[in-house]
């Protein structure tokens, strides 16, 4: 019963749970009637009711702050609702917390992993069940051999339960989450972003481990924003907008999907590109060269020297970096901040040798670049601080004279700004934290516009956010590369790359596998180049 | 302002309301405890927790600590007498040396916490131990011959010298007050210092040297103890061992009770300042109360922590 | 979970080809040694320490420690060694205790105003001081855990509170601590004491393998995550701070026994020479990390320190000089050692 793309007719809406003359007896697992929650002032949801049947999956899907996580997380206990019922199989509950509904059979993978850092993976899988002896004790010398057991019986045999959990990558960790919730067999399973970290082949196993258990009855909710995913594996869509659920579908076609989650239609999901900037007219605005990056030390004895990495990024030229995640692209473009910076590479800024050993280096004297992280929350913006800070931060030295900063040029750039990119606050004084995603995200922006920022480096910067602000941030960065800055771009989404980028270089093991330019630049070339064998040199 | 948000504001003036409701007290209990020469003597023992709670709070902002601050205060107070052995031509020699001393075991501090990772509790209690040794070791214990040195006479008038009817320790204290809070607040140092106390990584990557603004950090507490034991030797005369051992967890206290966060990136020195008033207030009302050391601790303890629970709680998070 | 077959195939990290061989494992030890790399370099460090001791004091004296100079060492770190091991429980969940001086100056008061007459009575009363001991660390407990305050400034003010009544107990140094009693715990002319510590040893590999041990680990490694997975964790928070406090009274105890007399100043130091053996044990300040184990070394390298200063003939005046540049070399040292062993992937 998956859902069909091309299904005839459009959208083949559901009214609730499937009439009761189909092919299966289904019984609603779990529902949420009427569940509304505030926070602060901010309603997430509203009224908003949504169920979910034995054996089926069902895709829960919508913008960031439509209300998907916070429905998921009143279901698995982590909330209380301020109104509405939580129904487990047609009878009303309350649930106190967590482990509660982990009692009652309502496994959850929160989309903020749980993992504790410094135990090991055994500890973190067995938590709370662990082996004990006569005596009540837990076994300790048993946790690694019955934790590797229990791995195994689902397919994973490639992580080892000694390691901390903070020594392995957030896949694993991603993946010992998932795993962790699994072993307990839940009747219902919530499943909040589970695929983020993860790629195909890891997506792969987990849609095998999802289909294992619908067959076995359990009711499986998840919200993804990759559409191809949720056509894959999802029975029924449900749609939630501005905290209450718009309609629930067995198919429909994407544009139809994200107009519904928007409420505009959304023609287009790339804008068109920019020309590409004309060969060599000027010198390039970027140009790296014998960069090493982590990873790219031979894996033989074919080669003695460790690969050296370069490339030249002109004006009004978006280009792409691509490949899997860890292949050295992280460090790359922190090297180009300064932050930390990359030994032994040389790099000349319009023609220039510049020396960056610090973010501040890349930021001031005549440079201009910036770095757009990928955590906005975590390493981009100071959450409490006023959106006035966060906006000036970088460029406190142009606005001080002797150290002391010049509040009415302050006062009159940050006015500037929020008004030419529509940032909406009541003031500039207003804490960061408490706009919404989309308005952060434009004051992260902003601060690179005020501080006159040529070349950009935006490091995944559209991971986890929704179809509309994603939309922004396209037409935003096309917009600047019209006006002749200079954008690299590294995103886990290939589509992303093959539609925005006027070239892409992939990477593999901290070298460059291809370099692909229109009409060879494809999701699937990308692909292909990231997994493939380097080519001998 | 943005450093006096509503909830910022309100635990500002909450310190200083406290302040106020302790003279008041006093005042009842005790009549002329809120005379005029009673006040000023007051905040004159104020301004001396104030001095040192200006320098922690410079740590505490970018959640660190400085357990230091007892030694550094001693040594200095030995250094200023033992250099100057009392005399004014010595005195601009010693005075530099010794806010030079200071700022030096801040910056020495500073380099291990950020460069070696030595946790910020670890390295200045060690560097408290370590001051500690070398005042004694080089002063034989106060025996040696310019350890009965008094202060300069220009720092015994620093302090006890009366300007407009106010003794001048404490326009100095107010002079402190002003630049501290200055600095803090449109300074792009103060910038910087709340942005590494809320998020040292983002800061970083907004180009601020997150190194080097903890070392001078940590410097200006050094600067601050270093200076509270130069103004403690003009008031009292002579250094004596221990004399920094109750600054420690005053100004600690002084500092979170002003609603500085413990865990940094919020509050200012104005609350600082206040709570260093109240706690010395506190003590002299239990005084005047006549009441026993034991019970001046006990109470001490429980209005801290009730001041705590008042305002001074972490929100939690969701 | 008998439904999921054994065909499973298997899922392979990213990178590695279909057919490849499955990645190597790291052996057990080098998860051994990384994972307990604190312990492991507080136990070296002891060590070393004694046996540079050993040497100093063969040197000086031309014959090895005897009796006497063991017996004394581990008599004057018991009460350091109880306390650290309190500290670790609550350094384990995140936070400090500074009312550790205070606890232990009243217990110590209180020890010797009322230790007297029968083996009954003084059972009894030792009973009765170590629930007071846990009373005051179930008030720092309830305060941070249901006050939601910082544990730093909490238990800065609970410090002038218990030391307040401390004072209030034996304003003046006074008191007498029989000597059968002293006898039990810090037998003078043999290490018995050594049992304690061994008491201790156990009762931290119980807790350990308890889900006590467990969930406070875990409030400590990342209090939400723990929240999120069942763990309640303002009780467990609370019945750290309450055991502590039983520690810093059975510390109390054992300093009264060694001193045999009373003094309510004396247990000042504590507070922060428990911080110092915590932080030599290896125990990580920000939680979730460290063994009681390491701490009981920690109070020992204190000791043995003090010891090897004495016998090398350093001035004492120079004594907090070293102490302090020891601690901070040790810590430097060991996190570069820590670093490198869990490198290597």
């Amino acid at each position: 019963m998956s859902a069909s793309p091309d299904a005839p007719g459009g959208p083949q809406q559901a009214a609730g749970p499937p009439a009761t003359g189909s092919d299966d007896p289904t019984v609603t697992a779990i529902a949420g009637r009427g569940l509304s929650k505030a926070f602060g002032g901010v309603q997430a949801l509203r009224a908003a009711s949504f169920a979910a049947c034995a054996g089926e999956v069902h895709a829960l899907v919508g913008e960031n702050g439509a209300g998907k996580s916070t429905f998921i997380k009143l279901l698995g206990g982590r909330l209380q609702p301020d109104s509405g019922t939580i129904l487990l199989e047609d009878r009303r509950i309350r649930l106190s917390g967590p482990a509660d509904a982990t009692s009652r059979g309502i496994g959850t993978v929160f989309q903020e992993l749980t993992l504790l850092p410094w135990m090991s993976v055994a500890e973190n899988l067995l938590i709370g069940r662990e082996p004990r002896s006569s005596l009540g004790l837990i076994r300790r010398s048993n946790l690694a051999s019955e934790a590797e057991e229990l791995l195994a019986r689902f397919g994973i045999t490639h992580i080892d339960p000694r390691a901390l959990a903070a020594e392995v990558s957030l896949a694993e960790r991603q993946i010992i989450e998932i795993a962790r919730v699994i072993i307990r067999a839940p009747r219902i399973l919530l499943l909040d972003e589970p695929t983020s970290s993860l790629v195909e082949r890891e997506v792969a196993w987990l849609f095998s481990r999802i289909r294992e258990l619908r067959a076995a009855g359990t009711a499986i909710v998840f919200t993804s924003h990759r559409w191809n995913e949720i056509t894959s594996i999802a029975d029924r869509i449900t749609i939630f907008r501005n905290g209450a659920e718009v309609g629930t579908f067995t198919g429909i076609d994407e544009t139809e999907a994200i107009t519904l989650m928007t409420g505009r239609r959304v023609d287009a999901l790339y804008p068109a590109l920019p020309p590409a900037p004309a060969a060599a007219s000027r010198p390039p605005a970027l140009d790296l060269a014998h960069a090493i990056l982590p990873g790219s030390r031979p894996a033989g004895s074919a080669e003695r020297a460790p690969a050296e990495l370069g490339f030249s990024l002109a004006p009004g030229e978006i280009l792409g970096i691509g490949g899997l995640a860890g292949e050295g692209h992280r460090e790359l473009f922190l090297g180009l901040f300064g932050a930390p910076p990359l030994r032994r590479a040389v790099i000349r800024i319009d023609g220039r040798p510049a020396r960056i050993a610090h973010p501040s280096d890349a930021i001031h004297a005549g440079l201009g670049i910036a770095l757009v992280p990928e955590d906005r929350k975590s390493e981009g913006l100071l959450l409490p601080l006023p959106v006035r800070d966060n906006l000036t931060l970088p460029i406190l030295s142009r606005l001080s004279f002797g150290g002391v900063i010049r509040s009415g040029a302050e006062r009159r750039m940050t006015r500037d700004i929020i008004g030419s990119l529509g940032i909406r606050t009541p003031s500039a004084a207003q804490p960061v934290g408490a706009l919404s995603g989309g308005n952060q995200q434009k004051v992260l922006v902003g601060r690179w516009l005020l501080a006159q920022s040529r070349i950009l480096l935006l490091y995944d910067v559209t991971r986890g956010v929704d179809v509309a602000t994603k939309h922004e941030l396209y037409e935003l960065m096309t917009r600047l590369a019209g006006e002749g800055r200079a954008v690299l771009f590294y995103s886990s989404d290939t589509e992303e790359l093959a539609h925005l980028c006027h070239r892409v270089l992939v990477l593999r093991r901290g070298r460059i596998a291809a370099s692909l330019a229109p009409p060879a630049l494809t999701a699937e070339a990308i692909v292909a180049a990231a997994m493939r064998e380097t080519l001998a040199v | 302002m943005t450093r006096l948000l509503s909830p910022g504001a309100l635990r500002v003036l909450a310190a200083y309301g406290a302040a106020v409701l302790l003279f008041i007290i006093g005042a009842l209990v005790h009549p002329g405890f809120a005379s005029f020469s009673s006040v000023t003597s007051i905040l004159l023992i104020a301004s001396f927790v104030g001095l040192v709670a200006a320098g922690q709070c410079f740590v505490i902002l970018i959640g660190g600590i400085d357990l230091s601050v007892p030694w550094v205060l001693n040594a200095a107070a030995i250094l200023v007498a033992t250099a100057s052995l009392g005399e004014n031509a010595r005195a601009p020699y010693a005075l530099a040396l010794t806010l030079g001393m200071g700022a030096g075991a801040g910056v020495v501090n500073g380099a291990c916490i950020v460069w070696l990772g030595v946790p910020a509790v670890v390295m200045t209690l060690a560097m408290s131990g370590i001051v500690e040794g070398l005042a004694l070791g080089l002063s034989g214990g106060m025996t040696c011959a310019a350890c009965a040195s008094y202060a300069p006479p220009i720092v015994r008038d620093a302090v006890h010298g009366v300007f407009l009817g106010v003794p001048a320790a404490l326009w100095l204290w107010l002079v402190v007050i002003l630049v501290v809070s200055f600095v803090l607040s449109f300074t792009r140092f103060g910038r910087a210092t709340y942005a590494i106390g809320n998020n040292p990584r983002a800061a970083f990557l907004a180009g601020v040297n997150v190194n080097l603004t903890t070392v001078a950090l940590y410097a200006l507490s050094g600067f601050f103890s270093a200076l509270a034991g130069i103004l403690l030797v003009g008031f009292g005369g002579q250094a004596s061992l221990g004399m920094g051992a109750p600054y420690l967890f005053q100004s600690i206290a002084a500092v979170v009770i002003g609603g500085v966060s413990i865990l940094g990136g919020r509050g200012n020195y104005l609350g600082a300042a206040a709570g260093s008033v109240s706690l010395v207030a506190l003590v002299s009302v239990l005084l005047a109360l006549n009441m026993p050391d034991y019970g001046r601790s006990i109470i001490y303890g429980l209005v801290i922590l009730a001041l705590l629970l008042l305002y001074g709680r972490e929100e939690r998070e969701q | 979970m008998n439904s999921v077959p054994r065909e499973t195939p298997a899922l392979l990290p990213s990178g590695v080809p279909e057919d490849g061989p499955a990645p190597r494992r790291r052996p057990i030890a080098v998860h051994l040694i990384g994972q307990n790399i604190g312990l492991i370099l507080a136990l070296a460090i002891l060590g070393l320490s004694l046996i540079i001791f050993v040497g100093l004091f063969a040197f000086e004296q031309h014959r090895l420690p005897g009796n006497f100079e063991v017996t004394s060492s581990v008599n004057n770190t018991m009460p350091l060694a109880l306390a650290a091991c309190g500290q670790t429980l609550v350094v384990l969940t995140r936070g400090i205790d500074l009312s550790v001086g205070g606890v232990v100056d009243l217990t110590n008061a209180l020890a010797a105003i009322f230790l007297a007459g029968s083996v009954l009575h003084m059972i009894i009363v030792s009973v009765l001081i170590l629930l007071v001991g846990a009373a005051a660390g179930l008030v720092n407990g309830l305060v941070v855990g249901l006050g939601r305050l910082q544990p730093i400034v909490v238990t800065l003010a609970t410090l002038s509170i218990f030391q307040g009544l401390a004072i209030r107990a034996l304003p003046q140094p006074g008191g007498v601590v029989p000597t059968g009693y002293t006898a039990v715990l810090v037998n003078p002319n043999v290490p018995t004491a050594l049992l304690f510590v061994v008491l201790a040893v156990l009762g931290w590999m119980a807790l350990r393998r308890s889900r006590l041990g467990v969930a406070i680990f875990a409030v400590g490694n990342d209090e939400q995550s723990a929240v999120a997975l069942g763990i309640r964790a303002v009780r467990t928070k609370i019945i750290a701070y309450t055991l502590a406090g039983t520690l810093y009274a059975a510390a109390g105890l054992f300093l009264a026994a060694n001193a045999t007399s009373g003094d309510a100043t004396t247990g000042d130091v504590y507070t922060l020479t428990s911080i110092v053996a915590v932080v030599l044990g290896g125990v990580s300040l920000f939680g979730g990390r460290g063994s009681a184990v390491g701490a009981i070394c920690g109070a020992f390298i204190t000791t043995m320190i003090v010891n090897i200063l004495f016998y090398a003939h350093i001035n004492p005046l120079y004594q907090s000089f070293y102490e302090g540049l020891f601690l901070v070399i040790a810590v430097v040292l060991g996190s570069a050692v820590g670093s490198f062993a869990r490198r290597g992937r």
